[in-house]
């Protein structure tokens, strides 16, 4: 309740105990929803929804929110292609958990918006990786992670191997490293949310 | 087995085109045979001396003939033994081992797509490692290291 007066939201209410049902002011700033109580909040939010898309349009309201929580739910595909796989794993473990940052393997392309080509990528596999790449689903972001895809790393005048990921899909993160360890994984996907934050529609 | 067991069981039969046996260490022998004898020496190698396991096919560039060999493992003597041919660089090709031991096609895939040992009336003759329409056979001495670029361009019609 301390913070509940100290703010201009409460200023309004200075008398408002805990158990008021008085609704908060209509013109309540959007930014302050932050410090309603949790009855206030409902009200104050529908209008300021009401009056923002009444203002701006729909779009502009939603794509902030997608952004957001697009941003915060990255999905990447599990599938693992050479040694980089391993610390893959590892990041997902117990020990540096990417899930307390939303990002969990999934199984299928159609349910992820994250590739991270974890490992060396030969052409034979070439046109399965661009197979995966197109089965999924708008918005999608790629990592490439480690040398070998990012550049071929020490096979990078094999017979056999891309040059690059980025040969074959448009790759929005390089991850340095022979494998990168498990902390450089977390920093590019933590620099990918950076990137998607940024994004201008 | 010792390599004389194998010249006498050998040799009577293949005639001329039995080219010698060796010592080979870890193996019975080494067995060099020609070409033209290579599904008798098959027979003969898996009915009568009983060596039902094919470990492994393999060819060599050695830049004017090429060598394929074949390791094959018997149970009962606990023992391998090795049959080596040579193949000239022009025409290179030798008939499969697949009617004897099917496990060949593999092998003989792999083969054919890298050191460009053609194998008759094999199966299935297709790329194994690389995508198919690559335009290389990559571990033969004259495959020389490209670009990455030209790879590209190469293997782009995949």
């Amino acid at each position: 309740m301390g913070h509940l007066t100290a703010t201009p939201a409460g200023t309004a209410h200075p008398a408002a105990p805990a158990g008021a049902s008085a609704v908060p002011d209509a013109a309540v700033p959007f930014l302050e929803i932050e410090v309603l109580r949790a009855k206030q909040f409902i009200p104050a939010a529908k209008e300021a929804l009401t009056s923002m898309i009444a203002e701006q349009g729909q779009s502009k309201l939603i794509r902030p929110v997608f952004n957001w929580a697009g941003r915060n739910s990255l999905f990447p595909l599990h599938w693992g292609l050479a040694c980089c796989a391993i610390e893959f794993a590892a990041a997902f473990g117990a020990r540096w958990d990417a899930e307390r940052f939303g990002v969990l393997p999934r199984s299928s392309p159609r349910q992820s918006d994250l590739l991270i080509v974890n490992g060396t990528v030969t052409w034979k596999v070439a046109h399965k990786l661009i197979t995966l790449y197109e089965q999924m689903p708008e918005p999608k972001w790629v990592i490439a992670m480690g040398n070998c895809a990012t550049g071929g790393g020490p096979f990078r005048t094999a017979y056999s191997v891309v040059p690059g990921v980025d040969k074959l899909v448009p790759v929005d993160v390089y991850i340095a490293g022979c494998p990168p360890r498990p902390e450089a994984l977390l920093d590019g996907i933590l620099h990918l949310e950076q990137l998607i934050r940024e994004r201008k529609e | 087995m010792q390599p004389d067991d194998l010249t006498q069981a050998i040799a009577p039969r293949l005639g001329s085109r039995c080219l010698g046996v060796e010592p080979f260490p870890g193996t019975a022998g080494r067995v060099r045979f020609d070409r033209s004898a290579a599904l008798d020496l098959f027979r003969i190698v898996h009915d009568d001396l009983g060596f039902h396991h094919l470990a492994m096919v393999g060819g060599i560039d050695w830049v004017r003939h090429r060598e394929v060999f074949y390791v094959l493992w018997s149970d009962p003597a606990k023992q391998y033994v090795l049959l080596s041919t040579e193949v000239p660089a022009e025409d290179p090709h030798v008939e499969s081992a697949t009617p004897v031991w099917p496990s060949a096609n593999w092998h003989e895939r792999e083969t054919w797509e890298l050191v460009g040992i053609t194998f008759d009336h094999h199966p299935d003759l297709r790329r194994l490692l690389t995508p198919d329409g690559y335009a290389f056979h990559p571990l033969l001495r004259s495959f020389k290291i490209h670009e990455p670029e030209d790879l590209e361009v190469k293997s782009r019609d995949v």
